[in-house]
């Protein structure tokens, strides 16, 4: 299977500020990927590199087989939806399948009519009157209508209540559906997440944390509960990504390398929320602090 | 991309028709009676050898109207302010570059196909307006002889075109580079006019080498025609333009000889401090750019604003292609 996406260093740096930093990362053809992670962690940067709308400081992306360019032939290929679904707010629905049509060499000003009348979102009134959520759903209708090989979507769930949002998840799980475009979605609602994406991608301080098939990570990691003891042993063979320790008990969630020996720990699925917010939580000093404290009143207790 | 240039400046455009057609409409109502008042003129001047019309206190028409001729000056700045600075700006301030750079079409050619008509609407406004404005100002010029002043020379002939085109390149630029529509629609306004006085006021004199006429202050020279005053004054006996002192008793600022002093006795009148200068070897000089040059002065100033339109696009071009979107 060939890779949509590959990347290897990718680094994107404004001044001073490291907005992404020697991200390697590659997805399978036909993937719906998630690319999560905290606010500020690089997603957009990602998505706008791949996009090519801005250019990497250092690394390289190869995305459809060649790097992203000023190039009609690459643009074409490409579907991007940027946050907040930007369009021309005094412009109607069919003003903009009419710039589509006349701005790429497959347009498919049909297909928009079709979903945005099947939503019941007018194509005659401004954009701008229309809800997020329909605003959404127009931005989404003209992304698909370049009939794109890779579809980029930065955030679109972010300002959508919940019905727009399975509207919306709806119109693109159909169109990814069967040859498909390949897709990656930046979110933060794992929820939804789950229910259409089949890859994931965290980042989390301008870093990647997790890339690869949802179904692989779930085999992968494992929450480990045991009374409160030395993990030590479990970090030889297995990689420890968060700790929670009370005076009680140890729980950890790891990433498996084999199988689980020590009899004394109890082996839990863990599930895809438990996982990214357990990477997540890695460099967080409110996570750090909360460690150090409850280390603290257990020597309390210990004494 | 043209189709969708036009989609979105079609009602700009309609606007800028519209206002256009209302000014020709006046100036071809008055500049015919004003044609028609200097015909009339002529005629009767010449049936009683009586033609001394330049300068004469005849009136063409109404003072508003010539007014507003005047003000057609801000034409050429108009489309580069308000269609110009928000080209590029606006879409950066609403992130639908975003939607426009990602259709399937580099940015180099969606600024190159949208600046390009842009260009040309504001050259095709301001050429309109200046052919009506130099057709109506013909008998006035030909009444006062004053083609080559900053009010007239300005508004009329080729020059507006530069002009045009020049606010139109400044505005897309500085909205380019700052990314915000009212920042840079200030920092085009106050470009555009900087430059203009400058090159008005004090480059234009210099165009080509002016020519300077010596003259006997007893028979006083003027140049003939429309011409550009570039300096004038008096020269001494030692060939140098006299220096200027309004402390001892002078004549516009001309220190007089004693001898001349007694002349005038306290009050100096040309008839008696004239003559007594020219005796003391003092002359005058006028140092001008003939009417003939007109053309040739239109000509010069378009093409620096023409070549400074070309760099400032070259610089849009080339932070539109570095800088990411």
């Amino acid at each position: 299977m060939t890779d949509v996406i590959e990347t290897s260093g990718l680094t994107k740096r404004y001044g001073r500020v490291t907005a992404l930093s020697d991200c390697t990362i590659s997805v399978p053809e036909g993937r719906i990927s998630a690319l999560v992670g905290p606010n500020g962690a690089g997603k957009t940067t990602l998505l706008r590199l791949l996009a090519g709308l801005a250019a990497p400081t250092t690394g390289q992306a190869i995305v459809l087989g060649g790097t992203p360019r000023q190039d009609p032939a690459y643009l074409a290929e490409i579907g991007f939806l940027a946050q907040e679904a930007p369009l021309y707010r005094r412009r109607t629905a069919e003003d903009h399948i009419g710039i589509g049509a006349h701005l790429n060499p497959r347009w498919d000003g049909e297909s928009v009519r079709a979903r945005l009348s099947r939503v019941r979102i007018p194509l005659d009134r401004s954009v701008g009157t229309l809800s997020g959520g329909q605003r959404a759903q127009v931005a989404l209708a003209l992304t698909l209508a370049k009939q794109p090989g890779l579809l980029l979507l930065d955030e679109p769930l972010a300002a959508l209540d919940p019905l727009a949002r399975q509207r919306f998840l709806g119109t693109l799980a159909e169109a990814a559906a069967g040859g498909g475009p390949t897709v990656v979605l930046s979110s933060h609602l794992i929820a939804d997440i789950e229910r259409v994406c089949d890859h994931l991608i965290l980042l989390s301080e301008s870093r990647v944390q997790l890339c690869g098939d949802i179904e692989t990570l779930l085999a992968e990691h494992r929450i480990l509960t045991g009374p409160r003891k030395d993990t030590t042993g479990i970090a030889r063979t297995h990689a420890i990504v968060r700790e929670d320790t009370t005076t009680r008990q140890t729980t950890l969630l790891v990433r498996l390398n084999g199988p689980v020996i020590d009899p004394a720990w109890a082996v839990d699925e863990a599930n895809l929320e438990e996982i990214v917010l357990a990477y997540m939580s890695q460099d967080d000093p409110d996570y750090s602090t909360d460690r150090k404290f409850t280390r603290l009143s257990a020597v309390g207790g210990h004494r | 991309m043209t189709w969708v240039t036009w989609q979105q400046y079609r009602y700009q455009v309609a606007f800028a028709a519209a206002l256009l057609a209302v000014l020709a409409v006046v100036l071809l109502i008055t500049g015919l009676h004003a044609a028609a008042v200097w015909d009339s003129a002529l005629t009767h001047c010449a049936s009683d050898h009586s033609c001394a019309l330049a300068g004469s206190s005849l009136s063409l028409g109404s003072p508003i109207i010539a007014t507003l001729v005047l003000a057609t000056a801000a034409v050429p700045a108009l489309p580069g302010l308000l269609w110009g600075a928000p080209t590029v700006a606006t879409e950066l301030e609403t992130g639908t570059n975003q939607f426009a750079w990602t259709q399937s079409i580099t940015r180099r050619r969606w600024l190159a196909v949208r600046a390009g008509w842009l260009l040309l609407a504001t050259a095709v406004l301001a050429g309109a307006v200046s052919a009506v404005v130099t057709w109506w100002s013909g008998p006035y010029n030909a009444l006062n002889a004053d083609a080559f002043q900053v009010n007239h020379f300005d508004v009329t002939g080729v020059v507006p075109v530069g002009y045009a085109i020049f606010a139109m390149a400044l505005g897309i630029c500085a909205g380019t580079l700052l990314r915000r529509t009212l920042p840079a629609l200030g920092i085009a306004l106050a470009g555009f006019v900087g430059v203009r006085l400058v090159i008005a006021l004090w480059l234009r004199l210099h165009y080509m080498t002016p020519v300077t006429v010596y003259y006997k202050l007893t028979a006083p020279f003027t140049p003939p025609g429309s011409y550009l005053l570039v300096t004038n004054g008096f020269v001494g006996p030692d060939g140098k333009p006299a220096a200027l002192d309004y402390n001892v008793p002078n004549y516009n600022g001309v220190a007089l000889p004693s001898a001349c002093v007694h002349a005038t006795q306290n009050s100096p009148n040309p008839q008696a401090v004239l003559p007594c200068l020219a005796a003391h070897g003092y002359r005058a000089s006028v140092t001008f750019q003939p009417a003939s040059r007109f053309w040739a002065f239109q000509g010069i100033e378009t093409g620096i604003f023409v070549v400074l339109a070309a760099v400032l696009i070259g610089i849009t071009f080339l932070v539109l292609r570095r800088r990411d979107a």
